[in-house]
């Protein structure tokens, strides 16, 4: 280590080039990046009910329902009913649109004394303009089950427009086309965008917006923090330089790979901002401790070398702890969004670190030797600082010394009140959740939910001769259990349009009992549009739809996905099966896979920050001392999530992962120091003393800095991003008590202080090995 | 009412009355849209099957095939033949706008409306308006585009009151027998709709009739074709033949 900072620090010149030449080339590969904010991308390919999921997508014309509702008083009036019918002509010419489905243009069956007809609700060629024929129009279209709460809300004050979308067109652009010709024809009614895909375009707005605003915040913020704590702009500079390089090489590299940003992977760069200087900022800060006289260039070159190797070994577990944290998202996710977060956020770190390693000391190199003595530096002793975090030390370092048995009481409470709070975390995995209560489209899915019965498609493939009269059959009673669902309505399929023409037919509203009545009745349906949604053209297959809640809790999906389950379990599979997909389903997978997302990244974490502790203390009561800040930690964090009622969701499940790599760094920054003063034959009272006032305010500046860091996501318009930045900033706070205050305080209280057999590489002075 | 106008097709694609084969020179857009509705109406009656062979945007192919027979210009009566589900479904088209469905399985005949324009007929890429029996001339302003390789090109625009879900037609004539063989439609944005190409023109009793059609939608990726056989007119059809009664036989 210190013969590589020995070069580092001759060849600065070199060594700035070089990386400005790496930025240079990544920034410009940055220009191509994209952002793709449908989560439905990020599904496992082979998990078999999303390969179901896009199969019918693919062959039943689309399951992305992009949803436009028209509200007035009462949407039965001439200039409605035109505009629907012209958004309707409109929309469906887009080239990602498959279908459309409104009032207008919508299959109507019915018969009266001119005979039968298979024809459109509303004639399109001459549209009711007259009171009585819209009076009329209104009394047929809510006496009829196929239209009333599914094109037209029971009180006729809101309608529906529904596209499907073409599946593997770019389904973003093809929302922002369809908002752009509803505002060229500039309805008067007021107009709502609902559905998955709107909602996707919506959260690729707010992904941009995010990183537009939050980028610039969390700077900011941290620019303030690195100020207050070293009070010279070099200490600024120079961490926020080396951050902002590994962002770009990491966003350079994610576009190079044509790795589009998700909702998850929007987040990479507050949290490298965030978490990445914390390298930089050490090392500057060792730099600044050693070098404050004028050296000849050789001694200060070793000074400078001897402080990197000092510095050097905590910083790089630092760093791989936090690395260990985030690769642990690779191997227990589910998700690819989730891995891909994973993945480039450790690569960030390693960036973070190398730049810490070699841009910062290669820049400080460039410097001419030597502070003025009227600088403050952040570790000239206690005595001489009048910094914030340095005042703020010396209360710390005081509480500890004074009052070790109060922290651990008030520990083992703190420890307690989160073990209640944890029973009562709740998942959520509904998009709806991203948006805040007052979103438009928020509102949009409580119109849809009241008018409409809610906005998330589930379909059932259903497999079997279908043109047989018991297949029908079957199908009609699977329609039935669906529809006696507390959450399920809205359902479509065959069985509806058959029964109404068999009624025609003058048979009944019921399904035909023949063979070939089905068959004579297909041939009137063949052709219409429905059809290449409902059926395969070899008729071997269908499907039945439905519309749930958008916005149900994760317990009531679950139970929904489960007995419809059970429900297909009990079909006679000779004649027909049945099959599950839609969104309960895929938010079923989403949550369980979060689940185990959780179980997995946590238990591989602590896994790897355990071998780490071990490596680093070569004492097992001393790793596993180590851990008690983490775990202290992680009761903390979700006790808070169960009482302050944040659930556990698609960014929340990062949080354990997140804090445990940036966490645990404290307490391996603390124990190493605490470990090096305790080889220089201080007392444990001393060596804890020391610690805490040098590298425990380094700690401080970079919880600090951090939690405030990450507070910055509040201001995000994705709320499960705004949780996220509020639990980091908890963990933050939660895992500097553990370090700075709870594991003082044991250390203190153990009678021996921490044994320890000293790491080789940590070893300043061979001969005062404690335990030798 | 979906199915009903779906005999006028016919009209437009089939036979055609011999018209003189002198090349015409000379004749203003109006005038070769007269001769090509003349060539177009009606023998006296006619009778032919239809093959339909129907691909969709992914390319499956489905078949029907059907008797079609029609008594001046506005009887008509089809018999489904194949395939073998669909056998003795039929269709009666008499004036006035009554049209009749007869269901073999139902053993039943129901009226149907028949107001409904912009939609397919039995599946094709045909819509009940590409099957009427319009005369071009009362509803569309022609103007000629040119006249090349002995084809007129005439561009149509819907005259004020046409009903109709285009806004524009360009058509190919031949020319020295007024029979159209192209049409390529427009939707309302002027966007290329559908083309329908009328090939293997042949003259049969002195009337020309086109032995196969072709429409494709171009917006829907799908494509209909339609093939003539065993066509025959002026064979004096009987009256009973476009009778309700006749439907179930």
């Amino acid at each position: 280590m210190s013969k590589l900072a020995a070069q580092i620090i001759r060849k600065s010149r070199l060594v700035i080039v070089l990386v400005a030449l790496i930025t240079l080339f990544m920034g410009f590969s940055l220009r191509s990046l994209k952002i793709n904010p449908d989560v439905l991308s990020y599904f496992p390919k082979n998990d078999p009910e999303i390969k179901l999921f896009k199969y019918l997508g693919e062959e039943y014309g689309g399951n992305s329902l992009a949803m436009i509702v028209l509200a007035t008083e009462d949407i039965f009036n001439r200039e409605t009913i035109a505009t629907v019918h012209e958004l309707t002509n409109r929309l469906r010419l887009d080239p990602g649109v498959a279908y459309v489905t409104s009032l207008t243009n919508t299959l109507d069956i019915r018969s009266d004394e001119y005979g039968f007809e298979i024809g459109r609700l509303v004639n399109e060629g001459n549209l009711p303009r007259e009171p009585e024929e819209l009076a009329k129009l209104k009394a047929y279209t809510l006496s009829k089950e196929m239209f009333r709460g599914n094109l037209v809300a029971e009180d006729a004050t809101a309608t529906l427009i529904i596209c499907r979308l073409q599946n593997g067109e770019d389904q973003v652009e093809t929302c922002r086309r369809l908002q752009e010709i509803v505002a060229e024809i500039g309805p008067v009614e007021e107009i709502y965008y609902g559905g998955i895909p709107f909602m996707i375009l919506d959260l690729h707005h707010m992904i941009t917006a995010d990183l537009k605003i939050l980028i610039p915040m969390v700077s900011l913020i941290i620019i303030l923090f690195l100020y207050l704590a070293f009070q010279k702009w070099e200490g600024v500079f120079l961490p926020l330089l080396s951050v902002v390089i590994s962002l770009i090489w990491t966003l350079g590299i994610m576009s190079l790979l044509q790795i589009e940003l998700s909702i998850v992977s929007n987040v990479i760069p507050v949290v490298l901002i965030a978490v990445g200087s914390a390298y930089s900022i050490h090392v500057f800060s060792k730099f600044t401790e050693v070098d404050t006289e004028q050296r000849p260039f050789p001694a200060r070159v070793h000074g400078l070398a001897t402080a990197m190797q000092e510095v050097g070994t905590p910083v790089f577990l630092a760093a791989l702890t936090t690395i260990a944290g985030f690769l642990s998202f690779i191997f227990g996710s589910y998700l690819v969004m989730i891995r891909e977060f994973g993945i480039f956020a450790a690569l960030g770190v390693l960036f973070a670190l190398i730049t810490a390693f070699t841009l910062v000391p290669a820049v400080f190199a460039l410097k001419k030797g030597g502070s003025a003595p009227t600088d403050t530096t952040y570790k000239k002793g206690k005595t001489e600082n009048t910094g914030l975090t340095s005042r703020l030390c010396t209360a710390l370092e005081r509480l500890v010394i004074t009052r070790p048995k109060t922290i651990l009481w008030v520990s083992i409470l703190l420890t307690l009140i989160g073990l209640a709070g944890i029973p009562q975390i709740s998942r959520r995995v509904d998009l709806i959740e991203y948006f805040q209560p007052q979103s438009l489209i928020r509102q949009a899915e409580t119109i849809l939910q009241e008018k409409f019965g809610g906005s998330g498609l589930i379909q059932i493939l259903v497999e079997g001769d279908i043109q047989d009269p018991a297949v029908l059959q079957e199908m009609e009673k699977m329609e039935a259990f669906l529809l006696a669902q507390d959450d399920v309505h809205r359902t479509q399929s065959l069985v509806s349009l058959l029964k109404e023409l068999n009624d025609v037919m003058g048979e009944g509203r019921a399904l035909p009992d023949t063979r070939g009545k089905v068959t004579n009745l297909w041939f009137l349906l063949e052709g219409e549009e429905i059809m290449g949604q409902l059926v395969n053209p070899s008729r071997t297959e269908a499907v039945i739809q439905a519309m749930m809640e958008g916005s149900l809790e994760t317990k009531r999906v679950h139970e929904l996905v489960t007995s419809i389950n059970e429900y297909i379990a009990g079909v006679d599979s000779e004649l027909v099966t049945f099959h599950q997909t839609g969104m309960p389903t895929i938010y079923r997978n989403l949550d369980q896979s979060i689940i185990s997302s959780q179980f997995q990244s946590l238990t591989l974490a602590v896994l790897l920050v355990f071998i780490v502790m071990l490596y680093m203390l070569r004492s097992l009561a001393g790793g596993l001392r180590g851990l008690i800040p983490i775990g202290f930690t992680l009761v903390l964090i979700f006790g808070f999530m169960g009482l302050s009622k944040i659930p556990l969701d698609i960014a929340t499940v990062l949080v354990a992962g997140v804090s445990i790599g940036i966490g645990i760094d404290y307490s391996i920054h603390f124990l190493g120091r605490y470990h090096r003063e305790l080889t220089k034959n201080q007392s444990v009272k001393s060596a804890v003393q020391t610690t805490i006032s040098t590298t425990g305010q380094a700690i401080l500046v970079n919880l600090l800095t951090v939690a405030f860091g990450f507070v910055v996501l509040i201001f995000s318009q994705l709320v499960p991003l705004q949780r996220f930045g509020i639990l980091v900033a908890v963990t933050m706070f939660s895992s500097g008590f553990g370090a700075l205050l709870l594991l003082p305080s044991i250390l203190l209280l153990s009678s021996t202080g921490l044994k320890l057999r000293p790491h080789r590489s940590l070893e300043k002075n061979k001969n005062a090995s404690l335990d030798g | 009412m979906n199915r009903p106008l779906f005999f006028f097709i016919f009209l437009l694609l089939l036979p055609g009355l011999l018209l003189p084969t002198v090349f015409a020179t000379g004749f203003t857009a109006e005038q070769i849209m007269e001769r090509v509705d003349q060539t177009l109406s009606a023998a006296q009656d006619q009778e032919m099957r239809v093959k339909l062979v129907i691909t969709d945007a992914k390319g499956n192919i489905s078949q029907r095939e059907m008797v079609m027979m029609q008594k001046g210009n506005d009887r008509r009566m089809v018999k489904f033949l194949a395939p073998p589900e669909q056998r003795g479904i039929a269709f009666l088209s008499l004036p006035g706008g009554l049209n009749y469905l007869y269901l073999p399985a139902y053993r039943q005949t129901r009226r149907i409306a028949s107001h409904v324009r912009n939609q397919k007929f039995a599946g094709t890429d045909f819509t009940y308006e590409d099957m009427e029996a319009r005369k071009y001339s009362v509803d569309w302003e022609a103007k000629l585009l040119g006249e090349e390789d002995g084809l007129y090109c005439l561009e149509l625009i819907p005259k004020a009151k046409t009903n109709t879900d285009y806004g524009r037609l360009v058509v190919e004539v031949k020319a020295d027998i007024f029979f159209p063989v192209k049409i390529e439609f427009f939707d309302k944005g002027n966007k290329p709709h559908k083309v329908m190409v009328q090939d293997k023109l042949e003259q049969i009793n002195g009337y020309w009739v086109a032995r196969e059609a072709e429409m494709k939608d171009l917006q829907a990726g799908t494509s209909s074709q339609m093939f003539f056989t065993e066509v025959k007119f002026d064979s004096g059809l009987a009256d009973e033949i476009f009778t309700e009664r006749y439907l179930a036989r």
